[in-house]
């Protein structure tokens, strides 16, 4: 069994398996309010996955990772340049949408459930990862470490990620520190459902990352996110 | 899922190998058994933790995630 000091107190896992449920609810509305990708990920790609054999991802049988896959947009952006891609996520109802997105467009997605702070992949077996607007959902700061951690700890040295989270730079925002909140997602009915968020501010995210286990290769703000590119641990 | 996702999939409690058990294969348009798993276990070949492949989607929720929870 995994050592005790790495698993979570019982109130953090309540407020994630509440994450999952919001989700569940909100999913089929959700997934229609995202068909497409973020320019900054596709961008993010289209510098790291070059097909010119410099890429992270110049191995035959290169592994992405789309992590918090919601419908699989970026999992999609993906798939051109790896053998398979994973698409995790918590919430079944989100994956279902993923799965909807990948006979439509005729992409092939590995669809997988599961815990970003606990991940069921092995060491360095990713190439690439997209791990976008999925961080802030995670209701501890210990959560949030340990799954920055567990990202570099199945990124390969060599490969590259993308981890974005929602920031005090949104003009939505007046606060300059990181906070908690919550954020109502309104349903067609005109229903209301929460759904819980780290605010992070830069300097703050910036200095989650370098205590992380990553390498923060890049980093900027757009559009009111922090965008970090970086590369799993050499340890 | 495929079968050989097994590659890189592994227990998120404890990182060991994980084993595929009682597993049913969707059938192609033959109705010849194709390589997608559509139902099945894998088990955790360290600590014997038990995660089930729901309609072709492995379920790897450490359990205190996975428990479903009243509406």
């Amino acid at each position: 069994m995994a050592d005790q000091q790495d698993r979570p107190d019982a109130c953090d896992v309540d407020r994630r398996v509440a994450v999952r449920d919001t989700y569940d609810r909100i999913a089929t509305h959700f997934a229609s309010t995202r068909e497409y990708a973020w320019p900054e990920v596709e961008s993010f790609v289209e510098t790291h996955a070059g097909a010119d054999g410099t890429g992270a991802v110049s191995r035959e049988d290169a592994v992405g990772l789309d992590l918090g896959c919601g419908n699989c947009r970026h999992a999609e952006l993906l798939a051109p340049y790896c053998e398979r891609v994973v698409g995790l996520d918590v919430s079944r109802g989100l994956l279902e949408t993923g799965r909807e997105r990948a006979r439509e467009r005729e992409f092939d997605v590995a669809l997988c459930q599961g815990d970003a702070a606990r991940l069921p992949l092995s060491s360095d077996t990713v190439d690439i990862a997209v791990y976008v607007a999925t961080l802030h959902h995670l209701p501890t700061r210990r959560a949030r470490r340990v799954s920055l951690d567990e990202l570099a700890r199945v990124l390969d040295p060599d490969g590259r990620a993308v981890v974005s989270v929602w920031s005090t730079a949104h003009e939505t925002f007046d606060e300059t520190e990181g906070f908690d909140t919550t954020v109502d997602w309104t349903l067609p009915g005109g229903e209301t459902v929460d759904r819980f968020y780290h605010i992070y501010a830069p300097d703050e995210f910036e200095a989650e990352l370098a205590a992380s286990a990553l390498e923060v290769v890049d980093w900027e703000v757009s559009s009111g996110n922090c965008y970090a590119t970086v590369a799993g641990s050499r340890v | 899922m495929k079968e050989s996702l097994l590659e890189i999939l592994c227990c998120p409690l404890d990182k060991h190998d994980l084993e595929l058990e009682d597993a049913e294969y969707a059938t192609d348009d033959d109705g010849d058994e194709a390589d997608e798993i559509v139902a099945g276990v894998l088990v955790c070949s360290e600590c014997g933790e038990r995660y089930p492949i729901e309609d072709g989607i492995p379920n790897l929720l450490p359990p205190d995630m996975r428990e479903e929870t009243p509406a």
